[in-house]
């Protein structure tokens, strides 16, 4: 074989290392994107912001990555690239993600009772970690938060009742179904799993363990994740990070759990997360409800929630329009920090317009 | 019984109400006394966030925390980074902890 041709086929058999972009302690960037399409998505995304009404739709942040590559970025009001946002209930799928990395490790399964790693559910015994992260855990809930502030058991839990003890108090609600059997969205049910987390990992590792588990591995230099006065992580609400670090756990997800050559969260983990709660009935939610991370998915006898975007698409999603969209098929992760505050934002049209200024031939 | 009712229709439809409304507060009780510590509670924990964890100045912070239920004696101790914050006849704090804890309530 010539020796020129030999190098080329070496060439050939290198390109699929060097074609996959990876954030190292920046992201890489990638061609800006320009044209009526992109013009469209920041009309939508960016109207005049008013901070004194507070109407209307008001984007704190919006970035796009594409192929691994940062290809857009825009802040807006106080927000930039350096800011570590408040992610609410974007923290729940956080939380599920540093619970992948213990599942891979051999540290529980998913039909796991959860009274074994929280005694308090004894009082529920037959509740496993897999009901947790369906949200289906029968607990009589009531997630609401501005408009029913004194039924609200999530109000109740963040600032009155529950602050001291999250998952105590959770676990002290009466049952209204069998576990598995309904959905009914609660963060209650978000934070018995960041306190089965630390049985799970022991308590002299679990302060550190979203870090040493998933943010330092990822090259995330710069997260917050509050805690309640026992020390359990506040993981229905209260992760901060920023929207170019949000996106490295989007990347992670949109490659099926790897980073760089090694497989963080087990397949089969990631598979659970992006598959349909068979117990969610259509428009029980705006999404479709996997393990404890929204899909795009006919389900329940609904359609697509989502009918602009590929049924791909997954998202972790959060109170006042905190959104981070993954949909693997067309190599894209977006996150959207926004604090909206009367549910003008619609996650199918900013999809819609976000795929026509970035999505390749590729897109469906 | 039925006298009375026929005789005072309204103050029997009043005591009627009444019965109704000392039901539904013993059966809320619980809810009812924490009730009105949502609001200062909650003042004090968002704006401690959203002033040392996310690193927003205290002008965009105090809007950023409005809520239609009124708040009194809003107080930031700068040095500490704790919040006092008054309303509804309670007061509840918030303070920073540190850099990976942010913020929490009544530390």
């Amino acid at each position: 074989m010539p020796k020129g041709l030999f190098l080329f086929f070496m060439l050939l058999l290198s390109l699929p290392a060097h074609a996959e972009d990876w954030p190292t302690e920046q992201w890489p960037t990638g061609p800006a994107i320009t044209g009526p399409a992109l013009q469209a998505l920041e009309a939508y995304a960016f109207p005049p912001r008013d901070d004194t009404t507070r109407r209307g739709i008001r984007s704190d942040a919006l970035l796009v990555i594409r192929d691994g590559q940062l290809i857009y970025e825009r802040y807006a009001g106080p927000t930039n690239a350096q800011t570590p946002h408040l992610t609410w209930s974007i923290s729940k799928s956080l939380m599920t993600t540093v619970l992948g990395v213990a599942y891979g490790d051999g540290r529980f399964r998913l039909q796991d009772p959860v009274a074994k790693f929280y005694p308090p559910m004894e009082k529920h015994p037959d509740l496993t970690m897999a009901d947790l992260l369906h949200w289906a855990s029968g607990i009589d809930w009531q997630e609401d938060y501005e408009y029913a502030p004194l039924k609200s058991s999530v109000v109740a839990m963040l600032y009155t009742r529950g602050r001291q003890d999250m998952a105590a108090f959770t676990a002290d609600h009466d049952t209204y179904a069998a576990p598995g059997q309904a959905f009914r969205y609660s963060s209650g049910d978000s934070n018995l799993l960041s306190a089965a987390l630390k049985t799970i990992v022991g308590p002299d590792r679990y302060a550190d363990y979203p870090w040493t588990a998933l943010f330092e591995p990822l090259g995330i230099r710069r997260a917050i994740w509050e805690t309640d006065a026992t020390g359990t992580f506040v993981a229905s609400s209260y992760a901060y990070l920023t929207a170019r670090d949000l996106a490295r756990i989007g990347l992670l997800m949109a490659r099926d759990g790897r980073w760089g050559d090694k497989q963080l969260l087990p397949k089969d983990w990631v598979a659970f997360n992006r598959e349909p709660f068979i117990g969610y009935r259509a428009n029980q939610d705006e999404a479709v409800p996997g393990g404890h991370w929204w899909l795009n998915r006919a389900a329940g006898g609904g359609a697509r929630p989502w009918p602009d975007a590929p049924a791909d698409t997954f998202a972790a999603l959060g109170h006042w329009g905190q959104a981070m969209y993954v949909i693997p098929g067309a190599n894209l992760v977006i996150v959207r920090y926004g604090d909206d505050r009367d549910g003008s934002y619609r996650h199918n049209e900013l999809l819609r317009l976000a795929l026509k200024a970035f999505a390749g031939s590729e897109q469906p | 019984m039925s006298s009375f009712m026929r005789r005072r229709p309204f103050s029997a439809l009043l005591l009627v109400l009444l019965l109704a409304l000392v039901g539904w507060v013993w059966h809320e009780r619980v809810a009812l006394m924490a009730f009105p510590d949502i609001i200062s509670a909650y003042t004090a924990k968002e704006y401690c966030s959203c002033r040392y964890v996310m690193g927003n100045d205290t002008e965009y912070c105090l809007s950023y925390v409005k809520q239609w239920l009124p708040t009194s004696g809003f107080y930031d101790d700068v040095t500490n980074k704790r919040i006092t914050v008054s309303g509804m006849g309670r007061t509840n704090r918030a303070a920073w902890i540190g850099e990976r804890q942010g913020c929490r309530l009544n530390p």
